[in-house]
């Protein structure tokens, strides 16, 4: 009788090492474990671990076996194995290196699986390396899972607006962009493309299908389906405060020799949208003055009007 | 660390160090990113007793540490290590993309490391991905200094100033947090550490002075922490304008009518909020305090009065 640890590492030795399933009979006397007085606890405890492995990703196999009533069990080896990955040294350093810059702790596992059969890695020099968080921990089992195998999910999801519906989709991928997870995928009810917030996932999500159940398109471009709809772009003609003149120029502005009135230059900023960068430039404030296009020019000026008589001001 | 944790670092460490007979604990923690003396209970108490104990003792695995170093035989059975799971690759592989896309082309080896993982464990391309913020000349320069031991000097738009002003900094560290490039260090104007962030910085300057002030043991991540002179805001939003509970630290969101809502928060750049506000569209309005709804307000009115009437 041993402790958890030992038994579960026991069970899947004796399950690899054997050329034929073993039935529960032959597995108590094979690793001399689930030898309680009560055979129906020692039976539920083999249950449990059965089902503990299979969490762990070890595929413990159910089998029938000729001349019993009883159910055979294995692990096929092959399934159970890392196939080799012939990783070089400093392929090894480099990945001990990301993991490392990501404060991934649990990644390390992984790359000691990777690394078991590799070379030591080689010295690299990491001084002035930047750290990447990246915070994979939203990614739970079951979707990673969906995502590789490609199973469609059901789930939960409240939508901005703060309405929760159900939904199911195909699992294509996940995007982190400013820090927010988003999956892209197939939204069935809708037949169309959605990218879905993580964190506005209600619950667990649960499998709804079959692994292969379909495809995701070939010519998925993640960056585009989170970045929203696009719209109008223009080019803008901006007078800028000193003080602020970084800002503009940061976003691709170059000066035109211009001056408005106060001096200000009148820089040109190309491609600008005329809905997500309309709230750059108010954020802006009285630091900037847009020239032209006269319409922008006019939408701006009321906006600004009705948020200073909304804030008490102007009255 | 549940059994079943210990149980899965178990079916790695022994083939792990069938590969490196006389392997040290120090090594093997390394490896592992657990401490040595879990470690050396890994050993001696679990992987000591496993084996196939039903043929007569013969077949445990054989364990040995002597002084700080580990012989496992004994233990053909997991000569081979178990393959990630699905979601371990999927993590893994994320990792170490995002890395390699923010160090560029000079880890050539990450990028070929990748694509054999990859291959070795069915993780399709463009399953998941993260889109980092581009390598940037600041950040060029930052980690220019940060390679050499140097100083920079920073133009930098701080949170609370009406403009950018110089910072001379000596640099500790640079992360991407939540897709933004932010400089840890010590400002010898301030005489403490502060955070930057990149995109706040309108010049950077590689200093001829090396930095003197070492980075500190405990260096915590740059978010915003409360301080004892923040102040308590208090925001309406519209269901358009509810993107900006994003843009904020909030603490509280209580829903509202269609959609809308109230945000609560604390902030030490109330400055910047009211910028928040403005770049809101009209879709927000400050309930409170009434200061900053009057900062908001002659903001706004100043900025209105460039477009006439």
């Amino acid at each position: 009788m041993t402790a958890k640890v030992e038994r579960l590492v026991n069970l899947t030795v004796a399950l690899l090492e054997t050329p034929r399933p073993l039935t529960y009979r032959e597995l108590r006397s094979r690793t001399r474990e689930y030898q309680q007085s009560d055979p129906e606890s020692a039976r539920r405890q083999f249950e449990r671990d059965k089902d503990d492995l299979r969490g762990l990703g070890v595929p413990v196999e159910t089998l029938d076996v000729a001349f019993e009533d009883e159910p055979g069990y294995r692990i096929d080896r092959k399934r159970y194995e890392l196939p080799d990955v012939r990783l070089e040294a400093d392929e090894v350093a480099a990945l001990a290196l990301a993991v490392k810059l990501a404060g991934e702790d649990r990644s390390r596992l992984a790359l000691a699986k990777l690394a078991a059969r590799a070379p030591d890695p080689t010295e690299l020099d990491a001084t002035g390396a930047p750290q990447v968080e990246i915070l994979v921990d939203p990614i739970g089992d079951r979707l990673a899972d969906a995502l590789v195998q490609h199973v469609p999910l059901r789930f939960s999801y409240r939508t901005a607006a703060g309405d929760t519906a159900d939904r199911t989709v195909d699992p294509y991928a996940v995007v982190q962009r400013r820090g927010a997870w988003y999956l892209v995928a197939r939204d069935h009810d809708r037949d169309a493309q959605r990218a879905f917030r993580l964190d506005r996932i209600v619950g667990r999500v649960r499998f709804a299908g079959e692994p292969g159940a379909f495809s995701p398109p070939d010519d998925l471009d993640l960056a585009a389906a989170v970045a929203g709809p696009e719209s109008e772009r223009l080019e803008v003609d901006v007078a800028v405060a000193p003080t602020a003149r970084w800002a503009v120029e940061s976003r691709g502005g170059v000066p035109t020799g211009v001056s408005n009135a106060d001096g200000w230059d009148v820089l040109r900023v190309p491609g600008v949208d005329r809905v997500r960068d309309r709230s750059w430039l108010l954020g802006l404030g009285d630091e900037v003055e847009v020239i032209a296009p006269e319409g922008l020019r006019r939408e701006l000026g009321e906006t600004l009007r009705a948020i200073a008589t909304s804030h008490g001001a102007g009255s | 660390m549940s059994a079943l944790d210990d149980v899965g670092r178990m079916l790695a460490l022994v083939p792990w160090l069938l590969e490196r007979p006389g392997a040290s604990l120090s090594e093997t923690a390394e490896a592992f990113g657990v401490s040595e003396q879990r470690i050396r209970k890994d050993l001696l108490e679990h992987l000591d007793f496993c084996g196939l104990p039903g043929l007569g003792g013969g077949d445990l695995f054989d364990v040995s540490v002597v002084e700080d170093r580990i012989v496992v035989s004994m233990a053909d059975e997991l000569r081979r290590p178990m393959r990630p799971t699905p979601a371990e690759a999927l993590r893994l592989v994320l990792t170490v993309d995002a890395v390699a896309e923010v160090l560029g082309d000079e880890l050539p080896a990450l990028t070929s490391a990748v694509a054999k993982v990859r291959e070795a464990l069915g993780v399709p391309e463009g399953v998941a991905d993260v889109l980092e913020p581009a390598t940037t000349g600041a950040v060029l320069e930052v980690r220019r200094a940060l390679r050499s031991g140097r100083r920079v000097l920073l133009t930098y738009q701080g949170r609370g100033d009406d403009a950018p002003r110089e910072r001379t900094v000596d640099p500790w560290r640079l992360q991407v947090v939540d897709g933004t490039w932010y400089l840890q260090g010590h400002d010898h104007g301030a005489g403490d550490r502060r955070t930057f962030r990149l995109d706040r910085v309108a010049g950077v300057e590689v200093s001829s002075d090396p930095a003197e002030v070492p980075v500190p043991a405990d260096l915590p991540p740059p978010r915003y922490q409360p301080g004892p002179d923040d102040v308590a805001v208090v925001i309406e939003v519209t269901r358009t304008g509810r993107w900006l509970a994003e843009a904020l630290d909030v603490e509280r969101v209580e829903e509202g009518e269609d959609g809308g809502a109230t945000l609560h928060l604390t902030t030490d750049a109330p400055r910047h909020v009211a910028r928040l506000v403005l770049m809101a569209s009209g879709e927000a309005r400050v309930v409170a305090p009434a200061s900053l709804a009057a900062t908001v307000g002659d903001l706004a009115t100043a900025s209105a009065a460039r477009y006439g009437d």
